[in-house]
């Protein structure tokens, strides 16, 4: 697993998506998101992608940023879309020997691939628009528990040495043959089960170490700290990006309203 | 088990945000009763990045390998700490890698973290239910009853949400075919994790009992 | 075998195969290099065009300051890095990418990267074991490991519970029982006190393997190697006698380094007994 740096999803820029304040983006957004996820009528998913599309193209982040991420998360809704144009609905389009391509399962399956789709480009507009301490900032006014956020800041900064450490010890391992010669699966689970518990140990000696380090910075006692952004971006409430995008979230929310009893 | 955007439909999406909502209330209520001490925050925050890091592990079952999720292991680790733990794997995996699930974070909080939380108190348990047994045997026992609690009853709430968001168009014995298949292929994956689990807190026995204080 | 100091770059003679004769006796060429470039994404050139050549048997200090690819250098030894361009030859065999070559052992920075089992004896069995060897060679080489680095008395521990010291030995152990014939060690003396540090030297100064030690301990290096490489700029800067190397002021200096406390010239004699002063000042 490569544990990207989260500079490999933010990319700096000028658009305005990148100038609209974190706290309205992130509601926003995560509205549109939802919006989204209401669509149940087929003959709304144009109207949905062009508005996503319109998104992705103010906030001028490249096309090729998108391209090489949604392969992945992708995979599973493959799976489960290629399986229900064949299995789901009575109206039968097409059929060779056992295979019958179904109309429902075709529509279900477009309607899931398309939502998929355009819920996860609004997800990277905002992921790739927003430094990532931003988004913790804009959560945490937003009411996230401090224990929360201080956890999530603790496990974003270790996260890449405690993954360089794991890499060092798998390489290690096959430096010293791992993998060269086929073992009894007791064996390789013994030294599966030695690699993830070694893991775990240094990982919880390295959060004793860490505590006495805050400790002696003053964690435990007083105010909680002020968690600062680290990039200026994001300071203009600006008007435009929010009301449009609460528009569109809700011309969704009306449109699948007057279709639903048809 | 993760369920990607898309799939579900938003009533579903906006009551596992709910849910997830009132979980973390209910854990940090716990986390502040129990008068933790501070340095837990660290322990927590860190083992988390560790199992984050350490899911990407595959063990051999041959003929193939597969990917633990060992929840059962945070909670029996973690205890309350287990739920932001998962609550935040969840958030850093849609971050940094862009695996989604923002629209599902909290369907997914919910069918991962709480079974997490449900094993944990039963690893507790130990103490109380196994005193006839060797200290060594009832951490055996619990572990891997933990273990395989965590990926059971993760399997089951996603069985379940297939189930009610399944379209009424399905022909309804294929619907029961494909997930009577699922449900037996994951049979062998609750044993195996109970076993795993087992074996990694034997490990810890042996080398930091601390850890499984 | 003494060098005489030289810069290497383009006056390295290319015919690397043929075992070079020294002092009557054919010594076989344990690690050549030749045109070895390598480049990372974020820091392009930090190896550029090296072409060495490394007799069995030599024991080889690389010294540089931080980032001057050092480690890299070693990571390319072991196959765990592809270079752009070169080759590399152990033994007369060439290093293929991620090929798994076990005549080498790289001792880690960090010993705690590369002990993870639940005992000492567990972990030195596990080079032996992925090699395939049979139950009975397999204890074998463990014990003759464990006897190598004297830390029998460590067997039944859990690495985990070790000293920093006693730790690097146990990794030592479980390289060697892989019977490696090159070692590579990578800042060996870096969190050792004193008397670990000081039986590491003696370990060292009784092995026959081909060794190359990357270090900045530069007092350790002028005790065990005999012969230096400083690497700066993604090139070698330098490459001959310990004392040559590390004594010329200028050339340290100009590369982000310092001549050895032992090799300044001591007008006024503060070490008061004469037993204090290294021996290449006798």
């Amino acid at each position: 697993m490569a544990v990207g740096v989260h500079a490999d999803i933010f990319i700096p820029g000028q658009s305005a998506i990148h100038r609209w304040a974190t706290r309205p983006k992130l509601l926003s957004l995560l509205a549109l998101m939802f919006a989204i996820a209401m669509v149940r009528h087929l003959v709304l998913l144009p109207w949905v992608f062009a508005v996503v599309i319109g998104l992705y193209l103010w906030s001028q982040l490249p096309l090729t940023y998108l391209l090489r991420r949604l392969p992945y998360p992708g995979m599973f809704i493959v799976a489960m879309v290629g399986l229900l144009p064949w299995l789901s609905g009575e109206t039968v389009l097409w059929e060779w020997s056992f295979l019958a391509l179904r109309l429902e399962g075709l529509q279900t399956a477009a309607l899931i691939a398309g939502r998929f789709l355009a819920i996860l480009t609004t997800g990277f507009v905002l992921l790739g628009t927003t430094p990532f301490l931003s988004l913790l900032e804009a959560m945490r006014s937003l009411g996230l528990p401090p224990l929360l956020t201080d956890m999530t800041l603790l496990t974003y900064r270790y996260l890449f040495d405690i993954a360089n450490q794991f890499v060092t010890m798998r390489q290690a391992m096959r430096l010293r043959g791992y993998g060269h010669v086929r073992q009894t699966v007791s064996r390789q689970w013994g030294w599966l089960v030695a690699l993830l518990g070694s893991l775990l140990l240094r990982s919880y000696e390295q959060s004793q170490r860490v505590y006495q380090a805050m400790r002696l910075r003053g964690y435990g006692h007083g105010t909680p700290p002020r968690y600062l952004s680290s990039h200026p971006s994001g300071r203009m409430t600006l008007a435009l990006p929010t009301g449009l995008i609460w528009l569109a979230a809700i011309s969704f929310v009306v449109g699948e309203f007057f279709l639903s009893p048809l | 088990m993760h369920i990607p955007d898309g799939i579900l439909p938003a009533p579903v999406c906006a009551a596992g945000y709910a849910i997830a909502g009132g979980v973390t209330w209910a854990a940090l209520r716990q986390i502040n009763r129990t008068a933790a001490s501070p340095a837990e925050v660290p322990k927590a925050a860190l083992l988390a990045a560790a199992f984050f890091v350490g899911s990407s592990l595959s063990l051999p079952i041959p003929p193939v390998s597969v990917h633990l999720m060992l929840t059962g292991l945070l909670g029996a680790l973690l205890n309350w700490y287990a739920w932001p733990a998962i609550l935040i794997g969840l958030l850093l995996q849609a971050i940094l890698l862009g695996h989604g699930g923002l629209t599902t974070l909290g369907v997914n909080a919910v069918m991962a973290g709480v079974p997490a939380l449900l094993a944990g108190q039963l690893f507790r348990l130990r103490h109380r239910l196994a005193k006839a047994l060797s200290p060594r045997a009832a951490l055996g026992i619990f572990s891997f009853l933990a273990g395989a609690l965590g990926v059971g009853l993760t399997a089951l709430i996603f069985f379940g949400l297939v189930v009610f968001t399944m379209p009424s168009t399905f022909d309804p014995a294929t619907e029961q075919n494909l997930l009577t298949a699922f449900m037996v292929a994951h049979i062998p994956l609750v044993f195996l994790e109970g076993l795993f689990t087992a074996l990694l807190c034997f490990f810890l026995l042996r080398v930091k009992p601390d850890l499984l204080k | 075998m003494k060098q005489p100091l030289n810069s290497v770059s383009s006056s390295t003679p290319p015919a690397l195969m043929i075992p070079l004769v020294a002092d009557g006796l054919q010594t076989a060429v344990a690690i050549a290099l030749q045109n070895l470039s390598f480049s990372y994404p974020d820091n392009p050139g930090i190896l550029q065009d090296i072409s060495v050549t490394i007799r069995a048997g030599e024991r080889v200090g690389l010294i540089g300051h931080n980032g001057c690819g050092k480690t890299t250098l070693f990571m390319l030894l072991c196959g765990l890095l592809v270079p752009q361009n070169g080759t590399i030859h152990l033994f007369n065999q060439r290093v293929e990418p991620h090929q798994f070559r076990p005549e080498v052992g790289f001792l880690f920075q960090d010993p705690k990267d590369q002990l993870f089992s639940p005992s000492v004896r567990d972990d030195i069995a596990f080079g032996p074991q992925n090699l395939g060897l049979s139950e009975g060679e397999v204890v074998e080489r463990v014990e003759a490991a464990l006897d190598l680095t004297g830390i029998r008395n460590l067997a039944h521990r859990p690495p985990h519970h070790l000293s920093g010291g006693e730790k690097q030995m146990v990794a030592i152990a479980g390289l060697m029982a892989m019977c490696p014939r090159i070692l590579l060690y990578d800042e060996p003396t870096a969190s050792l006190d004193l008397r670990t540090r000081r039986r590491l030297i003696q370990f060292l100064q009784k092995s026959d393997e081909t060794l190359l030690l990357a270090s900045h301990d530069l007092e350790f290096l002028l005790e065990v190697c005999d012969r230096v490489l400083l690497i700066d700029d993604g090139c070698i800067i330098a490459d001959g006698d310990p004392v040559e190397v590390m004594g010329n002021q200028m050339l340290m200096e100009a590369h982000g380094l310092e001549k050895p406390h032992s090799l300044v010239p001591h007008v006024e004699m503060h070490h008061s007994s004469p037993q204090l002063r290294p021996h290449w000042q006798a």
